[in-house]
């Protein structure tokens, strides 16, 4: 299930909540954990900062929120430059990590918390705090202490502290990372449902590229302190701009290939000793690249007849993994090629190991990248 | 050539020729089963750990006992009486001046070095917890020089300092109470800021950053969350300090000017050889061990019920500090 292409749905969104990040760059000490990056986020859009860790994500984050300072560059909240603005007076809040509930506080005085600093009288606070509870169906767990909730129950005790105080963006640092698997499918689709309804603008740190593909209008994946690509989910996992990118979401088959010539359509590529068309991708380059095809989009027909856009093979081994098989074909320079084959009950046993088969590589699906080229996809 | 012939000899070495020579399933034991069987009841351990309490007990034990002596020896019991805590109108703890005084001006210095060192200790570990960047290693590590300072070093030089040195500040500073305040805090500043820190190393600064980031300001944030949060830590290393207050000797002597500000534990060190001593010393010395116990043992009790309301894992914060406590006594 992928958001539908195209720009940032404005939905509901009255507080606003536009974030702009302008040439942003943090450095501690001589490491650069934020390398000069300049990001658009639209009002009541969610989204997704996508990378593995130490790519920087985090420290965006913590930017945004103000528990650091920027070395260069600016972050502004609807058009207001927010450089000399403490965390506690931006209106910007954090989902942390670990949630960070006060132990010495129950639930209910959780989530009034912040509310006392915006004079809140304390009858209107706990009549606001009650109803954020039970926005989050906790009505009933008011006056546990935090340590007394699963970790399930903690983490909508945090979105509910932090969505109480109306605030203009609403940063979320992995608030699904501490949770086991089931949980974590269960609260993606209640998160996604809950800023649906709210309309403010999430910021979503994760280094899951399914949560992040599921839930986000756009993604930005980082790597290195640095935004590799940024566009809807469909985009990105689609028309990766990077070999990284490719990489980091999903599985891509990587090949080497050498550009050997071009028309209005698409280019024509050498692997190996064999020709593949390509119609996607950075089309304009010559020489040597790289091309890369999703396993999902190879078919594998048995036998050796190689036709338009084949690859000859040899079965190299099958995983099967349930609603599919993944079949690695080992071609004749030498590479193996992940394909991914329904389990759509036909066909399974002609699969077998050392058979001779051909694989389809569709152009549309085989995307060509520049060497070390980084263009905006689409 | 050696490159070609060490995989030769690795290619050899995992092929045995001949089929391998049967093992015996188990090995024979040379050592007695109750030596070396790893599943045996922990004999020597607990032999030698009875051993060592009863060692280390017994004495002070003795000594509470011939506190009840209803003669004046100390070493040889004739008989249960409570002459010298409360009977005796003059010689008894609780009537001779000597003993009073001594008492009353331990308790005073531990009451003011608690109400100094420990606020002190607190505010130095928050400013040291945030302090980064150059000079603050070197900081750090320097606080807990004083823990290390062999305490007659310590106490010698403050000497030096306050009765030699001719600047304003130490000028100002005459032997006696005031000294021993001084002398006292100084070294009991490191303990609360050790304690401290370990509490605030645990508790990370996520609590903090949700403060701020829920709009307290660095006041309110500390306020709100991070003292009531650090209370666990404070209390204990209230105790701690008095603990060590009550105790201490050398410095205490060293700073004291006269009869007025002896301690009990300046007096059981003047007397305890005495002849002229009577059992009230014992009782003294009783009272001493009594209050340190409790001191301790209510730190304790109290650290774990605090952990336990806010759900900690034991072990964290009751255990590590109760491991505190235990190990500065």
């Amino acid at each position: 299930m992928t958001a539908a292409a195209g720009t940032a749905p404005a939905i509901g969104g009255d507080a606003g909540g536009e974030v702009e990040l302008e040439a942003l760059e943090k450095r501690f000490e001589d490491v650069v954990a934020v390398d000069s990056i300049d990001l658009d986020i639209a009002a009541g859009e969610f989204f997704s900062l996508l990378g593995p860790s130490g790519c920087g994500k985090t420290t965006t984050l913590r930017l945004i929120a103000g528990f650091e300072r920027p070395t260069s560059g600016d972050v502004r909240l609807d058009g207001a430059s927010l450089a000399a603005v403490p965390p506690d007076r931006r209106n910007v809040n954090t989902v942390f990590q670990n949630y960070a509930l006060f132990p010495h506080l129950n639930v209910l005085d959780n989530v009034a918390f912040g509310m006392r600093y915006q004079k809140v009288g304390r009858k209107e606070r706990d009549r606001r705090a009650r109803e954020a509870l039970e926005l989050v169906e906790l009505g009933d767990y008011a006056k546990r202490r935090p340590h007394q909730l699963s970790g399930g129950q903690q983490q909508r005790v945090a979105l509910a502290r932090a969505l109480v105080l109306r605030p203009a963006v609403l940063l979320l640092d992995e608030p699904l990372g501490a949770l086991d698997a089931k949980i974590r499918r269960a609260l993606r689709i209640e998160l996604k449902a809950l800023q649906e309804e709210v309309g403010t603008t999430f910021i979503f740190v994760t280094h899951d590229q399914e949560e992040a593909l599921s839930m986000s209008d756009r993604i930005a994946v980082m790597h290195d302190g640095g935004v590799d690509q940024v566009g809807t989910p469909r985009e990105i996992y689609e028309g990766p701009a990077t070999l990284f990118v490719a990489d980091f979401l999903g599985v891509a088959n990587v090949m080497e290939v050498e550009v050997i010539g071009r028309d209005g359509r698409g280019c024509r590529l050498r692997v190996g000793t064999r020709e593949l068309w390509s119609e996607c991708g950075d089309l304009g380059t010559t020489g040597a690249a790289s091309a890369v095809v999703r396993p999902e989009r190879l078919r594998v027909t048995p036998g050796a007849e190689a036709g338009e856009n084949c690859l000859p093979g040899m079965i190299d081994r099958t995983i099967f993994v349930g609603s599919n098989l993944q079949v690695m074909v080992r071609l004749a320079n030498g590479n193996l090629l992940q394909a991914s084959v329904p389990n759509d009950g036909v066909d399974l046993d002609s699969h077998e190991q050392g058979s001779p088969v051909s694989v389809h590589v569709p152009p549309d699906a085989l995307r060509v990248l520049a060497p070390g080229g980084v263009t905006p996809a689409g | 050539m050696s490159v070609t012939a060490a995989p030769e000899a690795t290619s050899t070495a995992p092929a045995p020729p001949s089929p391998p020579a049967p093992r015996p399933p188990v090995r024979p034991s040379r050592v007695p089963d109750w030596f070396g069987n790893p599943w045996g009841r922990p004999r020597w351990l607990k032999l030698t750990t009875w051993l060592y309490i009863a060692w280390s007990l017994l004495p002070v034990l003795a000594a509470v006992v011939f506190s009840f002596n209803d003669g004046r020896s100390r070493s040889v019991w004739q008989g249960f009486s409570t002459r010298w805590w409360w009977g005796d109108p003059n010689l008894s703890v609780f009537h001779d001046p000597i003993y009073t005084n001594a008492l009353v001006h331990s308790l005073e210095l531990a009451a003011l070095d608690m109400l100094i060192a420990t606020p002190l200790g607190f505010l130095l570990a928050i400013g040291l917890s945030r302090w980064r960047g150059r000079g603050s290693g070197s900081a750090n590590f320097l606080m807990l020089v004083p823990l290390t300072t062999p305490e007659l070093a310590m106490a010698v030089s403050l000497l030096l300092v306050f009765t030699q040195v001719s600047v304003l500040p130490f000028t100002a500073i005459a032997l006696g109470t005031t000294a021993q305040v001084i002398g006292q805090v100084t070294f009991s500043v490191s303990y609360v800021v050790v304690i401290v820190r370990s509490r605030l190393a645990s508790l990370g600064p996520e609590y903090e950053e949700a403060a701020r980031d829920l709009g307290a300001n660095a006041r309110q944030s500390l306020q709100h969350v991070l003292l009531p949060l650090l209370l666990p830590a404070l209390f204990a290393s209230t105790l701690i300090v008095f603990a060590l207050s009550i105790d201490d000797f050398v410095v205490t002597q060293y700073m004291s000017a006269g009869g007025e500000t002896v301690t009990i534990p300046m007096l059981l060190y003047a007397n305890a050889r005495g002849a002229a001593t009577t059992p009230a010393l014992n009782a003294v010395a009783t009272i001493m061990v009594l209050v340190t116990l409790i001191g301790v043992g209510g730190a304790y009790v109290v650290l774990r019920w605090f952990g336990h309301r806010s759900g900690e894992a034991q072990g964290d914060s009751a255990g590590q500090m109760g491991m505190d406590l235990t190990g500065m006594e």
